[in-house]
């Protein structure tokens, strides 16, 4: 199925090497018997149980709250609400953005869902029929929910990330093609399986918190600061989650009220959010509109680019969604606008969901170049080859990597594009219309310091670890393979931790940047661990490896030996028994990659997306067949898990284009559809064949090579389906989701 | 879990019963809350957190154990209505020898799965279609794991790991 290039990037070894082979994950066979303990699973002795009540009005303020109800009812403990709550201060500016103001902190209502009261109580049953029990009225005022309510107050570049090149203005004014038009994406949500839990414990004033989250360092970080306690005296715990895709960045008011309760009581509270809390609770992927303009020459060589996106965000917090500007660094243009407006909205707040800001994006850029190549009668596969970036059209310097030419040829062919006849409707199968279309994704690169630490033990085994999270993505695993690789010893002796904040400090699992900062760390302290096996044969009379330093050596099957003389070397066993050691650690660190020191702009992943749509001709039911996805990750560690990911990723792409639509209700705010009967997500009768490819070389910029592959493969998917839709049926789409009422 | 128990009984509530549950070969008496239902007295009663909660609305399929030999969700599923029936999860899925499950060795070698919450229930709708002779072809599979979501979007490697398994003898092949 896949093509992975591979180079030695892990200095001397002689064993076989299993970075870049398709290893088992090794949490393989605890997730199939059900023995992977997630949040969820959590069971402490004395635990309480925890529900929600959440508000049924979008603005105003609360007028009457009883809860003597609810107080009375069998088994509860206490309901907290914001006249008995202790006030706490909102979390800390994180990596991104602002934490998510405190709950309960006073009687405004800014979105529908949100918590106005914890009840817990001895069983989760308890706890959800005093739920009930609790009475509220509301003072209400008109929310302001849609993008286009002038009432809105409005944001302008927030984010700092407006381009401006050239004069697109002029450039569009005497472009010889344009195309020009406004894309909506709707409000998706994240809907990760695993319903998010937090179980909070104290011990005198030491806080452990077991959460569905992507980012233990940061969660502790916060909730030591919401509790003023010191960062040692809170652990966050999450060696397994259910998903998250996003929803799991953020330390969540529900999770703070977890742990204020658990003070309160002194006792074990958890927390389960319910299906439908799971869309007012935790994020979501925010609605945009988006005008653009793409101008060309005669021949498709691109002049001007003017895109402006707006999207929502709650009325008192944040979220990094630059839509538009992620456009000024996919192609080689040089006149180019991007900007980005946010407006304050009373919904519940918006957070990443896998590829965020790039997903909505892309689809708005990549729809309009397949307009522009149809109007230049130009092949939309040329168009993009005509104006590939060789630099970097932000700060003109070369990449690190970039197989984004190879990406297009290589999944032409594997998807058979030559096939395509240009004209639309022009291909038929029975009752169904044909459709090939594609899309070209340029993933922003993303990177942030990591730590990790590495021991090797006094049997000949490792222990590596770090804090941060494997939310399917293959950490784990892959991690596993790179401290195998580094130390020499076979990945069955090799455990690699995780999940827990008090393992040196890691950056969340997103952005695509956990991969590439988590390996070099890995491998950094793995080669700490060799150093300082090296310094304790330094003038060991008995050891053939005295005074050599770490150039002079090769790792393999547990040992060093001299390089190119395996016989004049020992097991790490047998010299830390010689030296009376228990075991050898050492600790490592990767900090982001300097374009100017390296000359070099560091380069996310690439990709082309190639998909087959087959719409029945009277009805309109719109299926994808046929996927195709060539994708430059660098170096690949594992590929099987990195397959997993771009195929994962691509099912989320089938879900934005066809199905995915989380509704308002315009008057209340109410979300009308968030059960699974409702909110649709693709099922496996909606995927078929799915290909990839991997292309391109390691990258320049990361010692192994790596770029990350968790979101790429959900860019473009929209994009290409529906350009695949104008191609089957001549109808132009340009609203997500694509539905067969647009087509009819 | 005794514990638990005697904490539910401490609360007082009145429509308690007991319950004599089968649950992969073992028999356990349980006194319950009327409203439990068949996961969570899985879950926080007998500690077999192998079977997952994801909706609580019978729309996922997390929750998929077996209820005399038959596919059910559990969250749809009263504790009291399994009475005298014999239940099997994830946690008692096994091969005839007792090792793991051929359907648990094929998701793994498949990659059928990424977070992993999913699987379990996955898992055992998978060996119901083994049983059910609905593993004959990748548009059955399709069809018939359509009930059981997968966020991650395993779905192409789940019926590669559950063809592999039907076209090797199902639940008695030793792959």
């Amino acid at each position: 199925m896949s093509t992975v290039e591979s180079r030695d990037v892990r200095g001397s070894r002689d064993a076989a090497p299993v970075i870049g082979t398709g290893m088992d994950r090794v949490d393989g066979a605890r997730k199939t018997a059900g023995a992977a303990g997630y949040p969820s699973d959590v069971q402490l002795p004395g635990q309480t149980h925890a529900a929600l009540v959440q508000s049924t009005v979008a603005a105003g303020r609360i007028r009457t709250l009883e809860t003597a109800a609810a107080e009375a009812s069998p088994g509860v403990l206490t309901v907290m609400t914001h006249r008995n709550a202790p006030r706490l201060p909102d979390g800390p500016m994180t990596a991104l953005g602002a934490s998510p103001p405190a709950p309960l902190r006073d009687d405004r209502i800014l979105h529908h869902g949100q918590h106005i009261a914890l009840v817990v109580a001895e069983t989760p049953e308890q706890a959800a029929a005093a739920a009930r029990l609790v009475r509220v009225t509301y003072d209400t005022s008109d929310p302001v929910l849609g993008l286009d309510d002038p009432r809105a107050e409005r944001m302008d570049n927030p984010w700092g990330m407006d381009a401006d090149r050239g004069d697109p203005a002029e450039a569009v004014r005497t472009a010889e093609a344009k195309v020009s038009g406004t894309w909506t994406t709707p409000d998706n949500t994240n809907n990760p399986l695993g319903l998010f839990a937090t179980v909070a414990v104290w011990e005198r004033d030491a806080l452990t918190v077991h959460d569905s989250t992507q980012w233990p360092t940061m969660g502790r970080v916060t909730l030591a600061k919401v509790f003023d306690v010191p960062e040692s005296a809170v652990r966050v715990l999450a060696p397994y989650v259910g998903g998250a895709f996003g929803a799991g960045l953020r330390v969540w008011p529900h999770v703070i009220l977890a742990a204020l309760a658990a003070r309160v009581l002194r006792r074990p509270v958890k927390l389960v959010l319910t299906r439908a809390q799971m869309f007012t609770s935790v994020g979501h992927r925010p609605s945009t509109v988006q005008h653009l303009t793409v101008a060309s020459t005669g021949t498709g060589e691109l002049v001007a680019l003017d895109h402006r996106c707006t999207s929502g965000v709650a009325m008192e917090d944040d979220d990094f969604e630059p839509c538009a500007a992620t456009s000024a660094l996919a192609y080689a243009c040089p006149n180019v606008i991007t900007r980005d407006v946010q407006l304050r909205l009373n919904i519940p707040d918006p957070t990443s969901m896998r590829a965020p800001a790039v997903g909505q994006g892309n689809f708005a850029l990549e729809s309009a170049l397949d307009e522009l190549a149809h109007s230049l009668s130009t092949d939309p596969l040329e168009l993009r080859l005509r104006n590939y970036a060789a630099e970097h059209p932000g700060n003109g310097l070369p990449w690190s990597s970039n197989a984004l030419r190879e990406c297009y040829e290589a999944g032409a062919e594997r998807f058979g594009w030559s096939r395509r006849d240009p004209e639309p409707r022009s291909m038929r199968d029975g009752d169904e219309l044909v459709g090939y279309g594609m899309a070209g994704v340029s993933y922003p690169w993303y990177a942030q310091p990591c730590k990790a630490r590495a021991t090797v033990n006094s049997d000949g085994s490792a222990f590596v670890r770090s804090a941060a999270t494997d939310i399917g993505t293959g950490t784990y695993t892959v991690m596993t393979q790179v401290s195998a690789d580094t130390l020499g010893i076979p990945p069955g002796r090799v455990r690699f931790d995780l999940g827990d904040s008090d393992m040196p400090q890691s950056p969340q699992a997103g952005g695509s940047g956990l991969t590439g900062a988590l390996a070099t760390a890995v491998r950094d302290a793995c080669r700490g661990v060799l150093g300082r096996i090296l310094d304790l044969v330094r003038d060991d009379s008995e050891s053939p490896l005295r005074g050599c330093t770490i150039g002079d050596v090769t790792v393999g099957g547990g040992r060093m030996h001299l390089r190119g003389r395996p016989a004049e070397g020992e097991s790490y066993a047998d010299i830390l028994a010689r030296h009376g050691q228990v075991e050898v650690t050492a600790d490592g660190a990767s900090t982001p990659a300097d374009a100017a020191e390296l000359g070099m702009a560091p380069a996310g992943a690439f990709g082309a997306k190639f998909v087959e749509v087959r719409v029945d001709a009277d009805l309109g039911v719109i299926r994808v067949p046929r996927v195709v996805s060539a994708i430059d990750g660098g170096q690949i560690l594992n590929e099987k898990t990195a397959r997993s990911q771009i195929i994962g990723g691509t099912v989320g792409g089938i879900g934005q284009a066809l199905f995915e639509e989380t509704v308002t209700d315009a008057g209340t705010g109410r979300i009308a559809n968030a059960t699974f009967g409702d909110y649709l997500v693709p099922v496996n009768a909606d995927v078929t064949q799915m290909d990839v490819l991997f292309v391109g070389d390691p990258d320049r910029a990361t010692p192994l090579g790596t770029k990350g592959v968790g979101e790429i493969g959900l860019v473009g998917i929209a994009a290409a389906v529906a350009n695949a839709v104008h191609h089957a049926t001549g109808t132009r789409v340009r609203s997500l989701p694509v539905t067969l009422d647009q087509l009819l | 879990m005794a514990e638990a128990l005697s904490q539910r009984r401490a609360a007082g509530f009145a429509p308690e019963a007991p319950v004599e549950l089968h649950v992969n070969g073992r028999r356990h008496r349980l006194h319950l809350d009327a409203r439990v239902t068949l996961l969570d007295a899985l879950r926080d009663s007998l500690g077999l957190t192998g079977t997952k909660k994801g909706c609580d609305q019978g729309t996922c399929g997390a929750c998929t154990v077996h209820a005399d030999g038959r596919r059910v969700l559990s969250c749809l599923t009263l504790a009291a209505q399994c009475e005298g029936r014999e239940v099997t999860t994830i946690e008692g899925l096994t091969a005839p020898d007792g090792g793991p499950h051929p359907l648990q060795e094929s998701f793994v070698r498949h990659d059928a799965f990424q977070c992993g919450y999913c699987t379990p229930g996955q898992i055992m709708s998978a060996a119901a279609l083994l049983e059910e002779g609905r593993a004959d072809s990748d548009e059955d599979v399709r069809e018939f794991m359509s009930g059981n979501l997968c966020r991650c979007g395993a779905y192409t490697n789940i019926v590669a790991a559950v063809r592999d398994v039907a076209a090797a003898g199902g639940a008695d092949a030793s792959v």
